[in-house]
């Protein structure tokens, strides 16, 4: 009972939401866009910033395809090796037995989405996020902690951070959790690949370091050396 | 008289069977972007035989693109060390060519 009359107020906001944005504003979009499906009314529905913070504010997480589940994988590398489709939104973990962990992400917005194989250098519990000098060049907010910013619930970097490697050298680029989980599914970012706090956790837990990580994003630059 | 009958009636039935019957995707799939592409794993899959077809290390195969040809295959372009590759595979996992590009 409780589980329906759950679920009728869900479709009930997704209708309410649906109506008032307006299949005119989605297909105004330009360039991907990542959609939803609108179990009300049968159709794909454009999901952007503005959508997601309601979906998050009226659900208190982000859509069923964006959580974390297990899901058919068949694939030969090995369990541990860590897969990003960035143009799904979705980072899968390897698991014995042709299954994957499935995680929702948050990727790189236009222009600094990537694409390449590395490995997972180091790991970091609650880190601290210090930006790179051309994110303190063109964003007075990132400039206040250009010394760097002490881990919490409001770094930008989240609860864990896996650090990005190809050899011994650092890409710059993680895979870290985020204070705005609404973003997952998005292309929000400045190249890092972000994740919910919780799933970066049990992501953290089961990832050793030197693990392989295949990042596939269609029409983004190769990172060098593939 | 009696079997036209029973034929309309399960011809009503069999409409009003489709017509409540649901197009939605399992709430695991309820998501996408306008860019569609092969599923990762079948990528993954033609980045596996380009490797051996091109003879290079599997770990300098990369995907690169990638779109639905029918509703069984898909083709999958592929970087193998500075080289293209174009592969094409089924939705079951199965490689049916792989070719350098031209």
């Amino acid at each position: 009972m409780a589980g329906t009359l759950r679920r009728n107020a869900r479709l009930g906001w997704a209708a309410a939401l649906f109506t008032a944005v307006g299949l005119g504003v989605a297909l105004a979009q330009v360039g991907p866009t990542t959609q939803i499906f609108d179990p009300k009314t049968h159709k794909w529905i454009n999901y952007d910033r503005k959508k997601a913070r309601q979906y998050y504010a009226a659900h208190g997480q982000v859509p069923d395809a964006f959580r974390r589940q297990i899901v058919p994988f068949r694939t030969a590398e090995k369990p541990g090796t860590i897969i990003i489709d960035g143009n799904q939104h979705f980072l899968y973990l390897v698991l014995p037995g042709l299954k994957a962990v499935r995680y929702g992400i948050g990727v790189g917005r236009e222009g600094f989405g990537w694409a390449g194989i590395v490995r997972v250098g180091r790991t970091a519990e609650w880190p601290t996020w210090t930006p790179p000098a051309e994110m303190v060049a063109r964003d007075p907010n990132a400039a206040k902690f250009a010394g760097g910013m002490p881990g919490g619930p409001d770094n930008p970097l989240g609860a864990r951070a896996l650090y990005l490697y190809q050899g011994d050298q650092d890409t710059i680029y993680r895979i870290h959790g985020t204070p705005e989980p609404w973003t997952i599914g998005l292309d929000v970012s400045s190249g890092c690949i972000r994740m919910n706090n919780d799933d970066i956790v049990d992501l953290h837990a089961q990832v050793q370091v030197g693990a392989k990580v295949v990042v596939l994003m269609q029409g983004a630059a190769l990172y060098k050396g593939v | 008289m009696r079997a036209i009958f029973l034929s309309v009636t399960f011809l009503v039935a069999g409409a009003a069977l489709v017509g409540c019957s649901s197009t939605a995707p399992e709430p695991q799939d309820m998501a996408r972007t306008t860019v569609q592409t092969a599923p990762a794993d079948l990528q993954l899959t033609c980045a596996s035989a380009a490797a051996t077809s091109a003879g290079v290390d599997a770990n300098k195969v990369l995907p690169v693109g990638s779109q639905q040809l029918d509703a069984t295959r898909y083709q999958v372009e592929l970087n193998a060390s500075g080289q293209r590759y174009v592969c094409i595979v089924d939705n079951m996992g199965a490689v049916s060519s792989v070719q350098k590009a031209a």
